[in-house]
């Protein structure tokens, strides 16, 4: 005879096996949908009744929630119909009725070298990276700090707490995270946060926190985000002032008689013809434009770079 | 050889993915206070056995999508005992939308029963 824990886990670990190749954020809420159906379903239903066996009870409320292939089916259909923020591109929905692909990469759906301003992705890269700099310092502090003081007081008493709550809010710093990058970045993050099997022990939970995976990779993508804040801030912010001051370069020069494309070679001072500022401007275009593809790539990249370090598998 | 379970499935599910939203956005709609998935899931199957469109595992995706749709919102509260749950509730826009909604499938049905009354022999 099975306990409800085990027929609860197995159910579950049907259910994973039956949304295989499915997106891993969404195996990931439809597993805690699960076990928080099942587990709340199974305390209200024993307390109505105390005549019949747990697992009686248990197995009835399975076969209400639905087999495991049926709710993958129903996950994958749902998910299908609703990407992630920024996702509906025209592209993407082209290849879904196409069929070919499966998100569709932006890069088809704004075409050619100007179209990147019209696509929300590429603008939600470059809000990215400006923020970065803040989200990472304060990332990179908390984990730090959090570490320290818990390796710190870990002789006393209130190490343990304090261990516990630190621990967690890397977990919880990871989530937010994941949540930004979905709305920014469009890469689809899971929606809610992992479950916590509330009949373990705390000791096991305990264990399961120090030495779970998830807590790690979290806190190392925490760390991380400052040296890549800093990088994506300060190329953010040095193409976007250097593709401005060439884009004005002419008003400066014609409206502020200010010498611009001045080359100073020791007592030599070479002076470029006002009339060539246009040409500048033409250029800051260029580059502005550049700078806007990188964000796109750059929003990307770490799309999957969050991905694979704060969704377990 | 037709298989009848495998074409009575598929149009039911075919059927189900409008009416399932309209039904869940309507009992979200109508119910005071904010209610847990597991809640829904019983007001689902509370008519009878035949009501029965979607089992209780199904709603949660659905859930999902309206509230990505702004018809739903939702807060995660924690239990005295057993895992923390999710309350949804349905936001002004998902009011609207059910009436225009409800509309529809008046229309619908009023288009389909006349259909299947013989109504444009």
């Amino acid at each position: 005879m099975k306990t409800t824990d085990e027929l609860i886990r197995t159910y579950l670990s049907d259910l994973k096996a039956a949304l295989r190749g499915a997106d891993k954020a969404t195996v990931q809420d439809a597993l805690a949908d699960a076990e928080e159906h099942l587990r709340t379903a199974l305390e209200n239903e024993l307390a109505e009744n105390d005549e019949v066996t747990e697992s009686e009870v248990l197995r009835s409320i399975i076969q209400d929630y639905g087999e495991p292939a049926e709710i993958a089916q129903a996950y994958r259909s749902w998910e299908a119909a609703l990407p992630p923020a920024l996702a509906e591109t025209p592209a993407a929905r082209r290849a879904a009725t196409q069929g070919t692909g499966t998100t569709g990469r932006a890069g088809n759906a704004y075409p050619g070298f100007f179209g990147v301003y019209a696509d929300p992705r590429a603008w939600g890269g470059l809000v990215y990276m400006l923020i970065s700099i803040i989200t990472g310092t304060l990332y990179f502090s908390w984990a730090v700090t959090g570490l320290a003081t818990s390796l710190g007081v870990m002789i006393l008493i209130i190490g343990i707490p304090v261990t516990i709550i630190f621990l967690l809010s890397f977990r919880g710093l990871a989530f937010l995270e994941g949540r930004l990058v979905e709305a920014l970045l469009g890469e689809r993050m899971p929606r809610r946060a992992s479950f916590t099997d509330s009949s373990l022990s705390w000791r096991e939970r305990l264990k399961i926190l120090l030495t779970g995976k998830a807590t790690w990779l979290s806190w190392i993508y925490l760390i991380l985000m400052l040296p890549l804040g800093v990088i994506y801030f300060t190329l953010a912010v040095t193409l976007l002032a250097v593709s401005l001051a060439l884009i004005v370069s002419p008003i400066l020069s014609y409206g502020f008689n200010l010498p611009i494309g001045t080359v100073v070679n020791g007592d030599v001072i070479w002076q470029l013809p006002a009339y060539y500022t246009p040409l500048f401007s033409v250029l800051g275009v260029g580059l502005a434009t550049v700078t806007m593809h990188l964000a796109r790539w750059v929003g990307r990249i770490q799309g999957k770079f969050a991905k694979a370090l704060l969704v377990s598998d | 050889m037709v298989d009848l379970q495998e074409t009575h499935k598929k149009f039911q599910k075919e059927l189900s993915s409008g009416t399932v939203s309209l039904a869940l956005l309507s009992i979200l709609v109508q119910s005071d206070e904010p209610l847990y998935g597991y809640q829904i899931g019983k007001l689902v199957g509370a008519g009878d056995e035949e009501g029965v469109m979607v089992k209780q595992g199904a709603i949660y995706p659905v859930l999902r999508s309206l509230e990505g749709q702004g018809l739903l919102a939702s807060e995660r509260e924690m239990s005295d005992s057993g895992p923390p749950r999710r309350y949804y509730h349905a936001t002004d826009i998902g009011s609207e939308v059910l009436e225009t909604w409800t509309a529809t499938w008046q229309e619908t049905k009023t288009f389909v029963d006349n259909v299947l009354g013989g109504k444009y022999q």
